[in-house]
């Protein structure tokens, strides 16, 4: 087991160290030199372009220049936004929070509607229920998010006047205020994750309710509460667990829309700002941590993965 | 969908089934199925034929009409802010989304497959290599990538359909390699290994045209997702550039009217919506076929 662990560890960190490469190279091969891409300025001498190039160590070779980057990075220096002149750790720190509490309200909306009806649909396969969960998940895949979200504005927000289209408070200020702002958004954000999980339980569930161990367990007598909770559901789980840390990458894109159409000052907003701005230290530092973060959660669903399903914590020990 | 017209059993093998018309038989006892196919012909007819169903021109403004409700005389779904015709737009709009979401899903099956079915085939370090790309791009979201390639190359529909084509990329291969690896366990394929066929004609010829219908389901949902893609990109400013119309960059522009002309932002959606849903309905029509104990 802690050998799988270990193994499933280390692929991430080769993955991780590889996308900071690409990270790296990816800004180091946008046109024009890497010195107007560092501070936004395109207007130099050649002294003064020589000068920045020995400053930020442009003149060493790539794999030189790489490894101090690294190494900046893991010390928390990632550079300040030419646009803004505020440090980009400040700026990911400001805006973070915000990103944070959406994507978690996102996920809850999105488990909440997403296992049940898929449960539901399994066992109530081919009836009224199952078409219902079906034709909602439909729905939920093929809606664009951002659309979604200003229909929503148009009707709670312009008509019916219920609730904020844009802005955020920060829930320590207000905590009805901070949720009124984040409803919507996080609805929205959810609808899409809720669609895929729903499909993923459904299908989970079909084929664990057809195996052996779930006749024997009804065969023994047990309620189908128990059945279909506790022996059915949690081995479906493993492919959903899968399919959450799958999600997550999608999920972030989701995010900047997202946030684009609800004003909220995240990291999506940052984003897309910095990319308009060609703010790109900025740019690396979101490139970097949303790679980060979605590396993470991977190997954390690994590990849920195990604690699921005996199958693959018995293969981890042999 | 064109070997379901082909009469006379058996004249014409199709790819995907032996006996093209029980396929057609099974695929039409389904209405969802059957209304997405149509949805999905209806979009392309649309595309095809938009010179001859749009009545104005998608980019040549009229001041003299700008922002006029729907069912005003002579637009049937009004005109947007610079006074063009919302339903000639929308009619345009469907030729740079299905160019978008074809074009992705081609470009990423046409370097998934191969890369999958390799790694499926030979297992070790080709695998280990092809899974660590696969990772590195889904360790990306795709607006990054988009994002990125956009900063690179410059901002064009090539890079649109490149970046969605990567972002896509992660998905078939994983799709490829699952099913190269169930089918060189299979006798036949253990078969031709064993008499010495050569590696390649394996590859193509023994694997690759015993995939072809799970490749197809991931297609039918992969082209969706890439529209859905390509609408957010460009209702971000990053897609499709103004003038041309595309349902992404007339939501964006629509944002603004939206408290006194809802109307604007409302057609483009239902467009992006309803193009998405038939080809989501297609491709569970295609999935239960294909894979019944889904179903």
């Amino acid at each position: 087991m802690r050998a799988y662990l270990l193994r499933r560890a280390g692929i991430s960190l080769l993955t991780l160290i590889i996308a900071s490469m690409v990270v790296f190279l990816g800004v180091r091969a946008v046109p024009g030199s890497p010195a107007t891409a560092l501070t936004g300025n395109t207007d130099f001498s050649q002294a003064a372009l020589a000068a920045i190039n020995r400053a930020y160590g442009l003149d060493n070779p790539l794999p030189v220049q790489y490894v101090d980057w690294v190494g900046q990075v893991v010390a928390g220096h990632l550079g300040s936004s030419p646009v803004t002149g505020m440090s980009v750790v400040t700026e990911l720190g400001n805006a973070f929070p915000i990103t944070f509490e959406l994507t978690v309200l996102a996920m809850l909306i999105a488990l909440l509607f997403g296992i049940p009806t898929g449960v539901v649909a399994a066992i109530r396969r081919g009836r009224g229920a199952d078409y219902a969960s079906n034709g909602l998940a439909l729905f939920g895949l093929s809606i664009p998010s951002f659309w979604f979200g200003i229909m929503l504005i148009l009707l709670f927000s312009v008509y019916l006047k219920w609730l904020p289209s844009a802005g955020f408070i920060p829930f320590s200020q207000s905590p009805g205020a901070n949720l009124a702002h984040l409803v919507m958004p996080a609805f929205v954000l959810g609808t899409g994750v809720a669609a895929v999980l729903m499909r993923q339980t459904r299908s989970g569930m079909l084929e664990t309710l057809r195996t052996d161990y779930v006749r024997t367990a009804r065969a023994k007598g047990l309620s189908e509460w128990v059945v279909v909770g506790k022996h059915a559901l949690r081995n479906s789980l493993v492919t959903v667990a899968t399919v959450i840390g799958l999600q997550f990458g999608i999920l972030l894109s989701g995010v900047a829309v997202t946030e684009e159409v609800f004003g909220l000052p995240g990291i999506g907003q940052l984003t897309i700002n910095a990319v308009f701005q060609r703010d790109y230290p900025t740019i690396q530092a979101v490139a970097l941590l949303t790679a980060a973060i979605v590396i993470l959660i991977n190997l954390l669903m690994d590990f849920v993965y195990m604690v699921l399903s005996p199958r693959v914590r018995l293969a981890g020990e042999l | 969908m064109t070997t379901v017209t082909i009469p006379g059993e058996g004249s014409l093998p199709s790819l995907i089934e032996p006996s093209g018309r029980g396929w057609w038989r099974r695929f039409s006892r389904r209405p969802p199925a059957v209304i997405g196919l149509a949805g999905v012909v209806i979009v392309v007819a649309v595309a095809v034929f938009a010179p001859l169903l749009a009545h104005y021109s998608p980019i040549v403004s009229q001041f003299g009409h700008v922002l006029e409700g729907p069912f005003s005389a002579g637009h049937i779904l009004g005109t947007d802010q610079l006074g063009r015709d919302e339903l000639s737009r929308l009619i345009y709009g469907s030729q740079t989304t299905l160019e978008v979401g074809v074009l992705a899903t081609l470009l990423a099956m046409a370097v998934a497959v191969p890369i999958g079915i390799a790694s499926g085939f030979y297992r070790g370090a080709v695998d280990m290599l092809a899974m660590r790309i696969t990772d590195v791009v889904l360790a990306f979201p795709f607006l990054l990538i988009a994002v990125g390639l956009a900063a690179i190359f410059g901002p064009s529909l090539q890079n649109i359909i490149l970046a969605l084509g990567v972002a896509q990329l992660p998905g078939s291969v994983r799709i490829a390699r699952a099913e190269a690896m169930a089918l060189r366990e299979q006798d036949f394929v253990q078969a031709a290994i064993v008499t010495g066929v050569k590696e390649r004609v394996i590859l193509f010829r023994h694997l690759f045209p015993n995939m072809l219908s799970p490749l197809l389901v991931q297609a039918s949902v992969s082209i969706p997702a890439a529209i859905l893609g390509s609408a957010l990109l460009s209702f971000l400013g990053l897609g499709v550039q103004p003038p041309t119309p595309s349902w992404g960059n007339m939501l964006a522009s629509a944002q603004t009217y939206l408290y006194n002309d809802p109307w604007i932002a409302i057609f483009p959606g239902v467009a992006i919506f309803l193009t998405t849903l038939s080809f989501n309905l297609l491709g569970d029509g295609l999935r239960d076929l294909f894979d019944p104990s889904m179903r």
